[in-house]
């Protein structure tokens, strides 16, 4: 990469510009481009680890496969409300100690709730939900009800788009809420205020507090949380296909490809991977500058 | 221009470095969309450059685009003439680029001028890049000066540097202003190292004197003269200032300078009550600048990139103490005795700062004098106009791409997808430049009166032959290859 005639002069070039050095100035020398660094700091992907990563995707896809089930049951008779409102009642409780069982893992550095507060918290949401449901019965009547399946598909889409699949607990708002404004538009097309209650009572059971369960399930040991989601991607294909069929073969397909295929396309696309690194980047800043002396 | 005002004693010094070899003379368009009466570090080089290409005897215009009611033509000193284009501004003084809206205009400019080299500046100039394809496209030589550093990792840098690719493919020669810069642009482009020709920057030095009398005693006092944005570090800035003023009682801050990020220092100075220690100019007139510098001891710069720092430079002559982060292209700036590089943290800038406090203290230092007097001479706009000036007679000789050359450069260099569609756009904007040349040829449109250059009719005289001088200013180490040396490349691939 030199030039063809070879500078006379025995100095070596230096990486200086305020000497005039006896090079030409397009002079191209062997250390040209030596602090140029490639794919430096990339992970390496193997492929089980990221599969045992990409069934928690699955896993919330069937939640809401899992989720739509209990809504085609109610809204065709095949299921009462009460039954639906006991259950989760029951599932709610265990949950709740399992939850409070695993917790004791966690560092001690916060200040715990207190049973009485989430106590508070289920008898403050259940009260109110109760209250308003038959408001909320109503809410969508002058909607056609094309619109409110295709606003509901929409809002559950934005959900799982929007999930905070590394970290589920502190659930993001964006999901959280499109999720239950879906079960909302939902609701409101149930037969009666009860089945409207007991909707939403599940909705929010498997939006908002089932993902912290399942980060608590993570935290503690991820073998079993893997099976775990595994199990309630095949009770979503179940369930759904109980109802139909066609939409059970579509999760299917869904679940095979993001959870078996999609890990196997980032790792083998892996080696096309050209990260560049050199003296010419933008410094990165990083250290916390909120840290002052006083 | 200082270096036209002062006597002739300045001009006598510098002649004998002057090759009186003689050259071609070109007729050079500098094109960019930054330049008066915008002020910047761009502008200023462009300035700059022509001025002392115009001493030399060269013929140069400018072609950018109109500031607000400043349209079509005006001449500025020693009769460098400024195309004023009514093209229209889109973001931050750059024009938009259809890449065929301006080719009647420029065809004008170039035409009417006898072009012979058309110099494009800044890659952030749509003008630039447009000029340069359109200069191919009527067989024009070109020459592009980057004066920037990009990323390669974001959204914005991958398609910016697509469109440098097709823009630099078929450039004749690209300048680089440093070694980190040339990486830069070849891995950015995809370059040929060996069209790449590294002239650094220049500060005029008269410009830029120091004036001991003007810090004031008893008081140690660090200058900051950047714009306040994220690029400049002026957050690693806000993590110094409560440090070192806490630890150094007689030390003062002095920031000029404006931007978003000037709520981080004004919170600063709120928080720590350091509102007579540190204090904050706004935005200052290039004129002002070196008033600001004279009145302090050190110049910190905190930038987390630079492609070739002109600040440091105008710190160390006016006599200061540099402190600077250790980025992009400033550790080949300046010598080790003008400057202390410290890693872009706030803790190693503080012990720089530090460091070179207890110089000043102890008296372990330079004058202001000596310093000045070892930065006059590191970087001059004559020694980077005569640099040009062997680009100039490089790039000279050069074939130009016919278009199916052109066509099939594009395609294989450019990529598949890239580079099949701009071998259309330049397809078209050949044909839009025959209809033009149908409607109003070439041979019917006036040559302009040169205002610089050989003809020049009220340009400067024309420079005698360098009179013989006691060598006390002259720089012995002029190169042996500048008399006419064979240069090392064959016709490029």
């Amino acid at each position: 990469m030199g030039p063809d005639i070879a500078p006379g002069p025995d100095v070596p070039w230096r990486k200086v510009l305020w000497e005039r050095q006896p090079f030409p100035d397009n002079y191209v020398d062997e250390r040209f481009l030596e602090e140029l660094r490639r794919n430096e700091g990339i992970r390496q992907y193997r492929y089980w680890a990221v599969v045992k990563e990409a069934v928690l995707v699955g896993q919330q896809l069937s939640c809401v496969a899992i989720f739509i089930t209990f809504w085609l049951y109610m809204e065709q008779g095949l299921l009462s409300p009460e039954v639906l409102l006991w259950t989760s009642l029951i599932v709610g409780v265990l949950g709740y100690g399992l939850h409070n069982a695993l917790r004791p893992q966690l560092g001690t550095d916060r200040e715990p709730r207190t049973h009485l507060a989430d106590l508070q918290s289920a008898a403050i949401f259940l009260s109110f939900t109760f209250g308003f449901s038959p408001v909320l019965k109503t809410l969508t009547e002058s909607v056609s009800t094309d619109t409110v399946y295709a606003m509901s598909a929409l809002m559950l889409l934005a959900h799982l788009v929007s999930f905070p699949y590394a970290h589920p607990s502190p659930t993001g708002s964006l999901s959280l809420n499109a999720a239950l404004f879906a079960s909302v538009c939902l609701a409101s097309r149930l037969p009666g205020a009860l089945h409207t209650f007991a909707m939403l009572s599940c909705a929010l059971l498997m939006f908002a507090l089932w993902p912290c369960l399942l980060q608590s399930i993570r935290d503690h040991a991820i073998g079993p949380s893997a099976w775990l989601c595994v199990a309630v991607c095949l009770g979503g294909v179940g369930g759904l296909g109980s109802r139909w069929l066609g939409g059970a073969v579509l999760l299917a397909l869904a679940l095979v490809s993001v959870i078996l295929l999609c890990p196997l396309l980032l790792v083998k696309l892996q080696r096309h991977k050209d990260n560049i690194q050199g003296p010419w980047d933008e410094a990165e800043i990083h250290e916390d500058l909120c840290k002052v002396p006083y | 221009v200082a270096h036209r005002a002062d006597g002739t004693g300045e001009r006598a010094s510098e002649a004998d470095t002057i090759v009186p070899t003689p050259t071609q003379k070109h007729s050079i368009c500098m094109v960019s969309d930054f330049f008066y009466p915008n002020m910047g570090g761009v502008e200023s080089h462009i300035y700059q450059l022509s001025q002392c290409l115009m001493e030399k005897g060269h013929k140069v215009v400018i072609a950018t685009h109109a500031y607000g009611r400043r349209k079509g033509v005006r001449y500025l000193t020693g009769g460098l003439k400024v195309y004023y284009l009514p093209l229209q501004v889109m973001y931050n003084q750059s024009t938009a680029t259809s890449c065929f809206h301006s080719l009647p205009l420029l065809r004008c400019v170039f035409v009417r001028e006898a072009v012979t080299v058309v110099h494009a500046h800044s890659s952030f100039s749509a003008m630039a890049h447009d000029a340069l394809f359109h200069a191919k496209t009527m067989g024009l030589n070109t020459v592009f000066t980057d004066h920037s550093l990009f990323g390669f990792a974001d959204m914005s840098s991958v398609l910016t540097n697509k469109l440098l690719t097709v823009s630099l493919c078929d450039t004749t020669h690209i300048v680089c202003v440093s070694y980190t810069s040339k990486e830069n642009t070849v891995l950015r482009a995809a370059l040929d190292p060996r069209i790449v020709s590294v002239i650094p920057n220049a500060v005029d030095p008269t410009d830029f004197t120091p004036d001991p009398a003007r810090a004031p005693r008893g008081r140690i006092t660090v200058v900051v003269i950047s714009r306040l944005v994220y690029r400049k570090g002026i957050d690693l800035l806000g993590g110094i200032i409560p440090e070192l003023c806490l630890r150094h009682p007689d030390l003062d801050f002095l920031i000029g300078g404006e931007g978003p990020k000037r709520i981080v220092l004004e919170e600063v100075r709120e928080k720590y009550q350091l509102h007579d220690r540190v204090r904050l100019l706004g935005a200052l007139e290039h004129r002002e600048v070196r008033d600001v510098l004279v009145q302090g001891h050190i110049f910190l710069n905190t930038s987390l990139t630079e492609a070739f720092c002109m600040a440091i430079v105008e710190g160390a002559s006016c006599g200061l103490q540099v402190v600077s982060t250790r980025v992009g292209g400033i550790p080949e700036v300046l010598p080790d005795d003008l400057i202390l590089l410290c890693d872009p943290t706030v803790r190693s800038l503080s012990d720089g700062l530090e460091a070179v406090i207890g110089r000043l203290r102890r008296g372990a230092v330079a004058s202001p004098a000596a310093v000045h007097a070892r930065v006059r001479s590191l970087y001059t706009w004559r020694d980077v106009a005569e640099r040009t000036e062997k680009v100039y007679d490089r790039v000279c000789v050069e074939e130009v791409l016919p278009l199916a050359g052109r066509l099939l450069r594009l395609r294989d260099h450019c990529g598949g997808v890239a580079g099949s569609i701009f071998a259309f756009v330049a397809v078209l904007n050949f044909l839009f430049l025959l209809l033009l040349r149908w409607l109003v040829p070439d041979q019917g449109m006036d040559r302009a009166l040169d205002a610089s250059g050989p003809q020049a009719l009220w340009g400067p005289p024309q420079r005698d032959p360098p009179a013989e001088e006691a060598g006390e200013g002259s720089q012995p180490q002029r190169d042996p290859w500048s008399d006419g040396a064979p240069t090392a490349e064959g016709p490029l691939v």
